[in-house]
Parts: structure tokens; sequence; C-alpha cells
């Protein structure tokens, strides 16, 4: 599936956005399937805003998002939770778990919320993968910042997916977590011909990207 | 696994002890309602119902107001038209007198009694008796009598101990010859007559129709169309008060006693009534307080639904997951009241059996209707509620 993003701009901040030079605001950008992309974005240039246009959680801006040719604000309803389900799976900047369900809950939810792509087991396998596995029947809101991350993390990882969506995913992981985590995740897209779409503060060498951009 | 994952997230929203007070407002709604419906259907066979007819109630003999000033009191054509045009008569007879002196004396000295007499006539449908030997064919003496059952307690409870004579049974009565002579021209004319029955409705000495038509032709002293002073008049419904109310603006009056009911019938018919509109309007009530308490759970719980959604919830997702949280304990409500309604008409039944009075003892095919269409309210209700308050979660 393709996403497109055709001279978006943000409504607040409309000036200060079309002033600035940018790989993405106010450009036609197209990204095809599978591919890995970057984009570089330091603090204040609307990386957030961004994602968040993407996964249609604002819709405050000019311009289109098309996810394979279908404007993204025409997409409503069962079939933006269909396409939520099973074509684009999401890491938010601030994680947003359910506090009161514990991080195997949590992860579960997303294994269940549509026909399951893995078994129960491989949650087990994955928090051992990431180092969290004494936390699985700890409520999500007591445990750490760095162990939500990456309960963050798996929660998108057990979906079936074509594009996964990531707003700073290691920004409370240490380096040999943030290198497991990416190991991860370049597994499972590989595993479904699937593409990413990753922001963050600085360059970095975690993934053979396709792309980067500089927002 | 889906539904309990849901089940926790949503439920942390709204404490178990608003939704006892919802279910109750529900239930005793609901109560109420169906049971008015069985009130008004045990209401219905109270009074129409086959077993609890009455012959002799749907009768009732009706005459003019007696007004001194006047000769004769009698109703006029006009009277009688708009009289049977009314929807609670279903047929007018009219009693016919006779218009000639006739006397009746017993022929033999055991039972002496001589008394001046009348005859009325009214058409047989009319009549609570039947007997084989009511007819009169042109030319013969032996004219049958039906006379009423209160003229025979006069005779036994009244003339009969005062005179140091003996009482008589019905049977007695019907196998005595009474000497019967008309006075015509100055002359008497002799009849036999025989009771061949007793009647509780009409209080009159009646003869056949075709007798009297020729009697009074012949010996009659006024000739011509003969209004009627009294008529009787079969109704599906004495106690009706429209009926009372008629008869009563018409100048008209009846047996006093089969029209009394219609004053308490008035206001057991306000009750019922009222019992519907409370019924009704607890309901709306009831109603209004469920849906209010959907719509509190779901806008407790705004931000756990908001990151539903996001995450990729669809809204028929927690629209189906929301309707198993409410729609159950309305299905459960539901069998419940009617348990109760029908236990309370068990109960009923046999209190009104005792009373001679007779009601269904299972509960009306009408109540299940009622629950059932309520039912279908409620998941109406509940659909709609949850619908647009997602909806309005949602953007």
């Amino acid at each position: 599936m393709q996403i497109q993003i055709q001279n978006v701009v943000p409504v607040p901040l409309k000036d200060k956005f079309s002033k600035r030079a940018s790989d993405v605001w106010n450009k036609q950008v197209s990204f095809s399937k599978g591919e890995w992309i970057k984009i570089v974005a330091p603090s204040g240039t609307g990386k957030t805003t961004l994602m968040s246009i993407l996964y249609k959680q604002r819709h405050d801006y000019e311009g289109a998002v098309k996810w394979e040719n279908i404007d993204l604000k025409n997409i409503t309803g069962d079939d933006l939770a269909s396409l939520r389900q099973h074509k684009v799976s999401v890491i938010f900047q601030d994680l947003r778990l359910f506090e009161n369900l514990t991080a195997r809950e949590n992860i579960e939810l997303n294994r269940v919320l549509q026909k399951p792509f893995y078994e129960a087991g491989k949650i087990d396998d994955m928090t051992e993968a990431l180092g969290i596995t004494h936390v699985l029947n700890q409520r999500a809101g007591v445990c750490s910042y760095g162990e939500q991350q990456r309960i963050a993390i798996l929660r998108a990882l057990v979906q079936p997916f074509e594009w996964l969506i990531m707003d700073e995913p290691f920004s409370h992981l240490d380096i040999a977590n943030t290198n497991k985590a990416a190991a991860l995740i370049a597994e499972e897209c590989k595993k479904r011909n699937a593409g990413f779409v990753l922001t963050d503060l600085d360059e970095d060498n975690l993934f053979p990207y396709t792309k980067t951009y500089r927002l | 696994m889906l539904n309990q994952l849901l089940k926790k997230i949503i439920r942390t929203g709204v404490g178990p002890g608003r939704f006892i007070m919802a279910a109750t407002g529900l239930t005793i709604a609901m109560l109420l309602i169906l049971s008015a419906v069985q009130i008004q259907i045990n209401y219905n066979e109270l009074l129409y119902g086959k077993n609890n007819q009455d012959s002799i109630a749907n009768f009732l003999v009706v005459n003019k107001v007696i007004d001194g000033n006047k000769r004769e009191n009698v109703l006029s054509k006009e009277d009688l038209d708009k009289l049977k045009k009314q929807p609670f008569i279903e047929k007018v007879g009219l009693l016919t007198a006779s218009r000639f002196k006739v006397s009746a004396q017993s022929p033999s000295d055991n039972f002496p009694f001589y008394t001046d007499l009348f005859f009325e006539s009214v058409p047989d449908e009319f009549i609570d008796v039947t007997s084989t030997d009511w007819k009169w064919e042109a030319g013969s003496t032996t004219i049958p009598l039906i006379i009423p059952n209160q003229f025979l307690d006069l005779y036994n409870f009244g003339f009969a101990p005062s005179q140091n004579l003996a009482q008589l049974t019905q049977s007695m009565v019907m196998t005595l010859p009474i000497v019967l002579n008309v006075t015509f021209q100055g002359q008497p004319i002799r009849f036999t007559g025989k009771v061949v029955g007793f009647s509780d409705r009409i209080s009159s000495v009646l003869v056949p129709q075709n007798f009297l038509k020729m009697a009074n032709k012949q010996f009659g002293s006024q000739q011509g169309e003969m209004k009627p002073s009294r008529i009787v008049i079969r109704t599906n419904d004495p106690g009706n008060p429209e009926l009372v109310k008629y008869l009563k603006d018409n100048e008209m009056v009846t047996d006093a006693d089969k029209t009394r009911f219609s004053q308490y019938r008035k206001i057991v018919n306000t009750v019922v009534s009222a019992s519907w509109v409370t019924g009704a309007v607890m309901l709306l009530f009831a109603l209004l307080v469920f849906s209010l308490f959907i719509q509190l759970t779901i806008a407790s719980t705004k931000n756990e639904i908001n990151l539903l959604i996001t995450i990729g919830t669809s809204p028929g997702q927690l629209q189906r997951f929301l309707m198993k949280q409410f729609l159950p304990a309305n299905i459960v409500i539901t069998f419940v009241c009617l348990a109760i309604v029908a236990v309370l008409q068990f109960l009923l039944q046999a209190f009104f059996q005792k009373q001679n009075m007779y009601v269904d003892r299972i509960v009306s095919p009408y109540t299940l209707a009622a629950a059932i269409i309520i039912l279908v309210v409620l998941w109406i209700v509940n659909y709609t509620t949850i619908k647009k308050y997602i909806r309005q979660t949602e953007k």
C-alpha cells in the first residue's frame, strides 16, 4: 500500500511551516510499499504533528494524505478501524498504554483485536527478546518508562501490518536495548514485507533506510 | 478474550451502585406497565367475559320519567329512533299494554282471590322464559301467562300469611287455572289463564303478542297506534356510564339497581386508566434513566474509549461490546417482571374464584406482547444511545 503526502501543511502555525524549507511539509512525498523511511526531525519541526496526521489523529491540516489513493479524510468508522487493525501499526511517542491493564494484557489486546496474526505464546518469546518478561503481570501504569516503551513496541509488533509508524520509539532505552528493539522491528517488518516510517531527532544507523527525509 | 479485556478497561468507569439503581428503576417501571396491561385485560374479562355474563343484567326495562302533569308519559317515535341509534343499545322491544278492563279470579274457593288486572306483551326474544306453551291460537279461550317471580314472592310472603292462605310453589301456580274476565260493552267475556313461566326480567303480566293485538283491536277502548310507555332494551353493558347518562338526559329511567354500578364503574375506569398513565410515565422515565446511565458509562470512560479507537477498535466492536453489557440486564428484568405478574395473576385468579368471578389463570398474550414491545424499545434505546455517544467520542 502506498502512502502519499501531498502538500500537507498543519493549519496551526501555518506561516512557520510554509516559510521553512522542509522535505515533507508542503511537498509531494510518496512512500512505496515496503520502503523503510527515516525522517530526521529536530525539536519543533512538527514531528509528532506529522505522525498524528499520518495516523489520522489530527485533522487540522491543508493538503491531502492518501493511503492507497484514498484520501485519509474519507476513511472513517469501521473502515478506519480495519485499516488500523490490519494495515497500519503505530508506536506513539507518549506510549499510550492502558494503565490499568497489565503488560501482557496491553499487548494481548492488539493481538486479539482482529484475527490473530500470532498465537498467544509469541508474546512470551518477544518479551524475552526485549528483556521485559518480569513485568508481564504488572500493571502498565507502574512500569518504568523504559519498560513501558518496550511494551508499546511489542504491542505494535503482534498485529498484521503493511506500515509501521514510529515516533521516537527508543527515547527511553539505553543503547543495548535500542539495538535489541531495532533488531526485532527489522525482523518483524521483513517477515511481513512491511515498510516503516520512523521519526527521530537525529540521524542514526539502526536500519538500512531506503530513504531519509529532513522535516 | 477481547471482551474480557474490554470489560476490564471500561468497567472502571461506573460503579455497580449506579447500575443497580438504574436496573431497579427499570424493574419498577416495567412491573407497573405490565400490571396495567394485565389489569385492563382482567377488567375487560370481568365485565364482558363469557363466563361472567348474566342474562338478566343485559336487559333493562326503560320508561319515561313520570311527569304528574301529563296524562300519559309515552315514548314518541323520535325518542325510539334516537334510542335505537345509540351504540350501547343492541335491540329495543316495545311493551304494549292492554287497552281494556280485565280481571282475574280463582276458580275455586280454596284460594279465594280477585283482582283487576292488566296485560302487557313484548316480542318473544325479550322474554327470559322459554316454554312450549307460550303460544295462543286465534279462537282459543286459554291464554298463557308469564308473571314476575316478584308477584309470587309478594303472594307467598305478603298476601298468603296475612290472609292465612297456603303458600304456593311455582309448579303449583302453573297448574292453577285462572278465570279471566274481559269487560266489553258492559259484558264480561270469559277466558282461562294459565301461568306457563316466571320472569325475573319484566315486571308485568305478559300475554302472547298476537293475543293482545287481537284483544286490543276487539275490546280496546282507544284505537289507533298506541305509543309505548315502557320498552325493553338489550344492551351489552348495563353499567355503561354512557347509557346511564343518555337515559338521564332523555328523561328515561330504569331499574335503578342494574345501573347503580355505573357509578362504581366510572371510578374503576378512572383507576384503571390512571394505572396505564402511571405505568407509561414511569416507563418513559426508566428509559431515560437507563439511557443516561449508558451515556454516563461512556462519558466516564471517554479516554479509554478514545484510546481503544486509536489503536484500532472499530465502533462496531465497541457497540457490540457495550450492548452485551447492558442488554442482558434488560432481558433479565423483563423476564423477572413477567414472572412476577404471572404469579400475581395466579393468586388473583384464586381470589376471584372465591367470589364467583372469573379471570384467566395465566397472563394474557397481550401482556406478553407488551413485554416484548418494551424489550424491543429498550434494545433500540440502548443501540441508538451507544451509537450516538461512541460517535461523539470518536471526534
